[in-house]
């Protein structure tokens, strides 16, 4: 079949997203999630017209591609994700743009980011084990699980202006 | 460039990361202020009393409301009430010593009328909006949620009553950016610059004034 001219074809914009999460998730989950909180929120037909597609995704910084007069909507669905297999997540546009490679320039730069994985006893401001460090935000499972539950996580998150042991 | 304050985040030992994480993370996602506000049965936890910027007093009776009114206005900057119940909404939106009603839409009703909604023009309370009901209600009682909040926001249009968004975290995952939250807000019929208003000027005039409203409105 000829290919439509230029002009014919739809036009996208490529919204940049960051992931904050608690466990790994992997595209196909981030991509089903997406489209099941959009049709939750728009119904079949306004899915229909967002064409939402996840372009890219490295497991904490990826591209949506959407219909370019439908960025708000699909911002509004981002925004709505609050778990992805049952576990808590966050998806934070981080900025809009008409071409992958002008969004990966402007958006999708290498953060170097030291991510380590502890394990040490820690009294303050909690009783509990801190597991993971992201530059200076730490986080802690709690002996008492009461807090957590009732915010629906697993960790408890200190920085380390609040623990300056854990440097 | 607006200066984007969220005034509805519960901290720790209420919620599930500290006052400091919190903030670490709202800077990031572009708010310049966040206030912690506790529930009022979580205050006396606070290790220092002095850590939560504002309080959302839980009362069971108007003349609880009354009473705990009474004893957080001298020492919080913020002063919201937790709604849900009518004659919570309606007290709440009597007293002139009320920063904020938050989410009168939680009962079996909408919450606000227009008798509610001219009291709370009349002594500048404001109407919280809690965004959280995107992503933290499942389908049903998200859809019923919205229409009470899209009704209430349209009365709040109608009578001039001050709007704040708030996302209402009670952790990280809770906090959204603020483009974010302005195109969620756009769903409940608000417009840019309702939104614009509702997380910049409105917020920050409420920390501002630390419960000293102005006296020709009352």
């Amino acid at each position: 079949m000829k290919p439509l001219s230029p002009t014919l074809r739809d036009n996208y914009r490529y919204v940049a997203f960051k992931l904050s999460f608690e466990d790994p998730i992997v595209t196909r989950d981030l991509q089903t999630e997406i489209e099941r909180t959009a049709k939750s929120l728009f119904g079949d037909i306004g899915v229909s017209k967002l064409s939402i597609r996840v372009v890219a995704f490295d497991g904490t910084k990826g591209l949506v591609r959407c219909d370019f007069r439908h960025v708000l909507e699909l911002q509004a669905a981002l925004a709505s994700i609050g778990k992805i297999k049952n576990s808590r997540v966050c998806v934070t546009t981080i900025g809009t743009s008409g071409t992958i490679k002008a969004a990966i320039e402007k958006y999708l730069q290498i953060e170097e980011k030291i991510r380590r994985i502890i394990s040490s006893y820690v009294t303050v401001p909690i009783s509990g084990k801190a597991v993971r460090v992201y530059g200076k935000e730490i986080d802690i499972i709690p002996e008492d699980r009461k807090t957590v539950d009732r915010a629906d996580v697993q960790f408890i998150g200190i920085t380390i202006d609040d623990n300056e042991r854990l440097i | 460039m607006h200066e984007y304050v969220d005034i509805g985040i519960h901290a720790f030992p209420e919620g599930a990361d500290t006052p400091k994480r919190f903030n670490l993370v709202a800077n990031r996602l572009g708010f310049s202020e966040i206030a912690v506000t506790a529930h009022s049965p979580f205050w006396s936890q606070f290790p220092d009393s002095s850590l939560p910027s504002g309080v959302e007093i839980v009362a069971a009776t108007v003349r609880d409301l009354r009473k705990k009114i009474a004893f957080f206005r001298g020492m919080s900057t913020i002063v919201s009430v937790h709604g849900g119940d009518e004659r919570i909404n309606r007290a709440a939106c009597k007293d002139d010593r009320v920063d904020v009603l938050m989410h009168p839409e939680r009962g079996k009703f909408s919450g606000i009328n227009q008798v509610t909604a001219k009291l709370a023009e009349k002594n500048e309370v404001a109407l919280g909006l809690s965004l959280d009901y995107f992503w933290k209600t499942q389908e049903m009682q998200r859809s019923r949620l919205l229409a009470f909040q899209r009704r209430n926001v349209s009365l709040c249009q109608k009578f001039g009553v001050q709007v704040i968004i708030t996302s209402d975290a009670c952790s990280r995952f809770d906090l959204r950016a603020p483009r974010q939250l302005k195109a969620l807000a756009r769903l409940l019929l608000l417009t840019d610059r309702e939104a614009e208003i509702a997380l910049s000027e409105a917020p920050l005039n409420i920390i501002k004034r630390g419960g000293k409203k102005t006296e020709a409105n009352l």
